[in-house]
C-alpha cells in the first residue's frame, strides 16, 4: 500500500533533474548571446512597407542605398491592401511603397502622411505557365481560353483581389478577355502577388496572371513561359510611395534616393516603366 | 539565416515562460482545491486558447489591443506607443495563447499530490506558503517544468497569432516562423529550409527534454 | 527530548456530522489515557479523527482540549488544522516522499530558532522511536515499520496536545505489528496527552487501550474497558463487534428473590444465573455468553460433581486454529441455537472431539449477561 507515483527526485539539490535544468539554462543563454551578437539590424533603422510585387527591385535598390550611404533598411513585404490597413492601425512603418496609387491618396486624406506621395513606376501584368504546363501563353489569352474549354486548366493563380492591387488588375484583365465567369471557380488565390507567383511557378496551378516584375529575378526567370497582357485591359498599375508620419531623416534620404536616376534604372531592369 | 528573427523568437519564448510560469503555477495550485464544478468550468475556460484557431485568437487580440480599445488605450497612455505591432503586444498575445500549455501539466501534477500531503503538512503546523514551497512545489516540479518547456517550444513555433498581431516588423515582431514564411515568398528556399531545420531541431530537443525529465520512478514502499 | 508536557486535562469531543458520514458522538479522553475507536469500516472512526484534526467540519458541537476550544458550532468557532497542536499518524503515514526521515520530523519542529538545535531535537525523536542513525534515509528507502516510526516521531515532534493514530499498524506484517505495539506502549510512559487510536481489530484495541469506544453507523454504542464490553455488552451489536457469538433469546422462567437468582428457559434447559432487577416472569430477554464462559466436559469420564448449567449436544463443526480448536455444538433441542466455544487443541485431541461426537458443556452462571433490558447500563 501507499504507492506514491509521479514524484520527482529531491529538488533542487544535486541530482538528475537539476543537472538537466542547469544544462538547459546554459544552452539557452549561449543561444541568446550567439544570436544577439549576430543580430545585424538596429531596431531604429528605417522601416519600409513594400508591395510584394516590388520585392526584387526594392531589395537591390536598398542594397545599393546601403552601399552608398551606410544606412540599412528594414523591409516588410506584403499585399498593398494589407499593409495599408496596418498603417491605418498605426503600424510603425515610415515609408509605404504601394502598387496602387489610390491607397496612397487615401492615406493622404486620412492624414497619416508627412508629405504628398510620388508615383515612381508603372507595372505590367503577365500571364505565366510553368515548364511542363499544358497552358499555352499569349497576349490575347487565347491559349487560356482553349485550355479552359479542354479542361486542361483546373487551377489558375492570381493574387487576392481583396487585398492586392495585382489581384484586382488580374480580375479586370480576365473580365476584359471575357474569361472571368468561366475561370473564377478555378482560381487559386495567393495572399499577395508573390504567393500567387509561387503557385504558378511550382506547378501547383497550371498557370497564373501575376506581376511582370516577379518574373525578372534570376530566382524566377527561366521557370516557364510568359506573355505581357495589354495595358488597356486593366487600370494602370501605378506604384506610388509616401512618407508616413513617423518617418525620419534617414527615411527621407531613401525617399529621395528612389527618385534618382540610378534607382529608376534598376526599376526598369525589373520590368517597371519608370514614372519619373 | 535570419539571426535577428531567431533571437527575437528566443526572447519571446523566454519572456513568455518567465512571466507565465509563476501565474500558471499559482493558478494551478489554487484550482486544485476548488469545488469540482467550479474547477471544471475554469479549466474549460483556460483551455479555450488551445482549441480556438490562432487566427480567431489573433483577431480578438488585435481588436482589443487596438488604440481605440481598452488595452491599447491604456498602453498608449502609459508608453505613448502602439501595443499592436510591438514586441510587448506580441508578448501579451503569446502569454494568453500559451495559458493552456503552461497550466495543464502543472495542474495535473498538483492533482497528483494526494490531499494526505497537505493535511500532514497542516498537522506539522506548516503555513500555507511553506507547504507550497517545501512540499507541493517539489512534488509538482516535473509537471511545472513540462509546462515551461511546452510553452517555450510552442512560442517558438507560434505563427497565426504573431502574423495577425505582430505585423512582421523586422527586429520587433518578425519571429523565426514569420521569417520562414517571408523567405518562402521571396523564393529563398535555402534560407527558409535552414531556419525550419533549426526550429525543428529545437522542438525535438524540447520534447526530448520533457520526456527525459518526467520519467517518473514509481516509488514502492516495502510493507 | 521534551519533558512530558503539562497536563491538558484531556480532550472533549461532542460533534454531529452529515458528510461524509452521518455521525453523532460524544466522549472524553483524559490525559495519559488511550482510547480505541473500534467498529466496522465506514462507521465514521476515521472521520472522528479527521474532525478532531480539523479536516472535517462538523455541523454542530464542540471540540475542546483542556482550556482550548478548537471547534464550537454555536459560536461559529473553527480553528484551522495548522493552528491545532495535533499529532496525527495517518493510515498511509503521509510522509513527505522527497524528504529524508530527519527532514520529515524537522517540519514539525518550530520552537527552536537555531537550526542546529532543531536538528538535534529531531534526531532525539528519531532515536526515541528506535530509528537512530536512519535520519538520512528517504521513505522509499525504508521498510513499512520504519516508515510508521517516522510518522510517529513526526507526530510527537509537534509536541501535540492530543495524539491521533489512524490504523497505524494495519499496513505491516504481524511480527512488525507486535513490535510497533510494544513500542507504543513504551512511548506512552513519556507522554501525558490523551491518545486516540482507530482500529478495526478488537484484539489490538484490547491490548493497547484503556477504554474502547464501539462505533456503529456513526454512533458510540458503548465505551468501556474491554473486560466490561465482553462481560456486559449493552446490546447485540456491541456483543457481535466484541466477538461474542453466543447470543440467544429466552424467556424468564423463574425468579427467586431469596436466593438472588433467576432462571432462563433455553430450549429444554433451565439456565441459572445471578439475580437482576427489572425482570418479570415470562419476559423474553436477549442474553449472551462469551466463549470463555463455556466449559467443556471431559468425555467418557465419570462426571465429577455438579456442573453449572449443564447442556448436552453434538459437535457440528471443528476448526483447528493451531493451538486452539473452535467448536460449534448443536444442542439436543429443537429450539436451541448452536453454541460456540473453544478448547486447547490437545484437549480436543485427547477427548477425541470430532464432528458428530456428543459433548457436554457447562455455561458459567456469572458469565451469562442479559442485554436490551430496561436498566441495562
Amino acid at each position: 500500500m501507499s504507492c506514491y507515483n509521479a514524484i520527482s527526485p529531491d529538488f533542487p539539490d544535486s541530482n538528475y533533474t537539476a543537472l538537466m535544468f542547469r544544462k538547459l539554462l546554459t544552452l539557452l543563454l549561449l543561444l541568446f548571446s550567439l544570436s544577439g551578437s549576430l543580430q545585424a539590424l538596429a531596431s531604429d533603422s528605417p522601416l519600409v512597407a513594400v508591395a510584394s510585387g516590388m520585392q526584387f527591385a526594392m531589395r537591390e535598390i536598398a542594397d545599393s542605398f546601403h552601399q552608398d550611404t551606410g544606412i540599412e533598411l528594414r523591409l516588410t513585404l506584403g499585399a498593398s491592401g494589407k499593409l495599408f490597413r496596418q498603417i491605418e492601425n498605426n503600424a510603425p512603418f515610415e515609408l509605404f511603397i504601394a502598387a496602387d496609387d489610390s491607397l496612397v491618396q487615401k492615406l493622404e486624406q486620412l492624414q497619416h502622411v508627412r508629405a504628398p506621395g510620388v508615383v515612381i513606376a508603372r507595372g505590367r501584368l503577365a500571364v505565366f505557365a510553368a515548364q511542363g504546363s499544358p497552358l499555352q501563353v499569349d497576349a490575347e489569352l487565347r491559349g487560356l481560353a482553349s485550355a479552359l474549354d479542354a479542361n486542361q486548366v483546373t487551377k489558375f493563380a492570381i493574387a487576392n483581389p481583396a487585398h492586392a492591387p495585382y489581384g484586382q488588375r488580374a480580375r479586370e484583365a480576365l473580365q476584359a478577355a471575357g474569361l472571368w465567369t468561366r475561370i473564377k471557380d478555378r482560381l487559386v488565390i495567393g495572399e499577395n502577388v508573390a504567393q500567387a507567383t509561387q503557385f504558378a511557378i511550382s506547378g501547383a496551378a497550371q498557370g497564373g496572371i501575376i506581376a511582370h516584375s516577379m518574373l525578372m529575378s534570376d530566382k524566377t526567370s527561366n521557370r516557364g513561359q510568359y506573355a505581357l497582357l495589354p495595358e488597356s485591359w486593366h487600370q494602370p498599375i501605378l506604384h506610388s510611395m509616401v512618407l508616413l508620419e513617423n518617418s525620419d531623416e534617414a527615411t527621407m534620404k531613401f525617399f529621395h534616393y528612389l527618385q534618382s536616376a540610378k534607382a529608376q534604372q534598376t526599376l526598369s531592369r525589373y520590368g517597371f516603366t519608370p514614372a519619373l | 539565416m535570419d539571426w535577428g528573427a531567431f533571437n527575437l523568437s528566443l526572447q519571446l519564448a523566454f519572456y513568455t515562460v518567465l512571466l507565465l510560469m509563476p501565474i500558471a503555477m499559482l493558478t494551478a495550485r489554487w484550482l486544485v482545491i476548488q469545488p469540482a464544478r467550479r474547477k471544471a468550468i475554469i479549466e474549460a475556460l483556460l483551455t479555450i486558447p488551445l482549441i480556438l484557431p490562432p487566427t480567431v485568437m489573433g483577431f480578438f487580440l488585435l481588436v482589443s489591443m487596438n488604440d481605440t480599445h481598452a488595452l491599447g488605450k491604456i498602453w498608449r497612455s502609459l508608453f505613448d506607443e502602439s501595443l499592436v505591432f510591438s514586441f510587448e503586444g506580441l508578448l501579451l498575445a503569446s502569454i494568453i495563447v500559451n495559458i493552456p500549455f503552461a497550466i495543464q501539466p502543472a495542474l495535473r501534477a498538483f492533482e497528483g499530490i494526494s490531499s494526505d500531503m497537505r493535511e500532514a503538512a497542516a498537522t506539522c503546523g506548516m503555513s500555507r506558503w511553506r507547504t507550497f514551497r517545501r512540499i507541493e512545489f517539489p512534488l509538482a516540479w516535473s509537471g511545472i517544468l513540462t509546462g515551461g518547456v511546452l510553452t517555450f517550444a510552442h512560442t517558438l513555433g507560434e505563427f497565426g497569432v504573431v502574423l495577425m498581431v505582430g505585423g512582421n516588423i523586422p527586429g520587433e515582431t518578425r519571429t523565426i516562423s514569420i521569417a520562414i514564411y517571408d523567405q518562402v515568398q521571396s523564393f529563398d528556399n535555402a534560407s527558409a529550409g535552414l531556419m525550419a531545420g533549426v526550429l525543428l531541431a529545437i522542438s525535438v530537443f524540447a520534447i526530448s527534454i520533457t520526456f527525459l525529465l518526467t520519467r517518473k520512478p514509481l516509488i514502492r514502499i516495502r510493507a | 527530548m521534551a519533558e512530558p508536557g503539562p497536563l491538558t486535562r484531556g480532550i472533549e469531543v461532542a460533534i454531529r456530522l452529515d458528510n461524509p458520514v452521518s455521525l453523532d458522538v460524544e466522549f472524553k479522553v483524559s490525559d495519559k489515557e488511550l482510547v480505541a475507536l473500534v467498529g466496522p469500516s465506514g462507521g465514521g472512526k476515521s472521520t472522528i479523527l479527521r474532525a478532531i484534526g480539523g479536516f472535517e467540519k462538523p455541523t454542530a458541537g464542540k471540540i475542546s482540549v483542556g482550556a482550548q476550544q478548537w471547534f464550537d458550532g454555536q459560536q461559529k468557532l473553527f480553528v484551522q488544522p495548522r493552528h491545532r497542536r495535533v499529532g496525527m499518524v495517518f493510515q498511509s503515514y503521509a510522509l513527505f516522499p522527497h524528504l529524508s526521515a530527519l527532514e520529515n520530523v524537522l517540519e514539525a519542529i518550530s520552537e527552536r530558532p537555531k537550526k542546529a538545535d532543531r536538528i538535534e531535537l529531531a534526531n532525539e525523536y528519531l532515536a526515541r522511536v528506535n530509528l537512530k542513525g536512519l535520519g538520512k534515509r528517504r521513505p522509499d528507502q525504508m521498510s513499512g515499520g520504519q516508515q510508521q516510526r517516522v510518522a510517529v516521531a513526526r507526530a510527537l515532534a509537534r509536541e501535540p496536545d492530543v495524539l491521533l493514530l489512524d490504523e497505524p499498524f494495519s499496513a505491516v506484517d504481524k511480527v512488525t505489528r507486535i513490535r510497533l505495539q510494544r513500542e507504543l506502549v513504551d512511548l506512552r510512559s513519556d507522554l501525558s496527552i490523551p491518545i486516540i487510536l482507530v482500529t478495526h481489530d478488537i484484539e489490538e484495541a484490547a491490548r493497547l487501550a484503556d477504554r474502547i469506544a464501539v462505533l456503529h453507523e456513526g454512533r458510540i454504542l458503548q465505551m468501556a474497558t474491554h473486560e466490561v464490553l465482553s462481560k456486559s455488552p449493552v446490546n447485540t451489536d456491541v456483543a457481535r463487534l466484541v466477538g461474542i457469538r453466543n447470543i440467544f433469546s429466552s424467556r424468564v422462567a423463574r425468579i427467586d428473590n431469596e436466593q438472588h437468582s433467576l432462571e432462563l428457559q433455553w430450549g429444554n434447559s433451565l439456565l441459572e444465573m445471578p439475580y437482576r432487577n427489572g425482570l418479570a416472569i415470562g419476559q423474553t430477554v436477549t442474553w449472551c455468553i462469551p466463549s470463555d464462559g463455556i466449559v467443556v466436559h471431559r468425555r467418557n469420564r465419570p462426571s465429577r460433581g455438579e456442573h453449572e448449567n449443564p447442556v448436552f449436544g453434538t459437535v457440528n463443526e471443528v476448526f483447528h486454529f493451531g493451538q486452539t480448536t473452535e467448536l460449534t455444538i448443536e444442542v439436543d433441542d429443537p429450539d436451541a441455537h448452536p453454541l460456540h466455544c473453544s478448547v486447547p487443541t490437545h484437549v480436543a485431541e485427547r477427548n477425541e472431539i470430532g464432528v458428530g461426537a456428543d459433548l457436554g458443556v457447562s455455561l458459567k452462571a456469572d458469565m451469562i449477561h442479559i442485554m436490551d433490558s430496561a436498566d441495562a447500563s
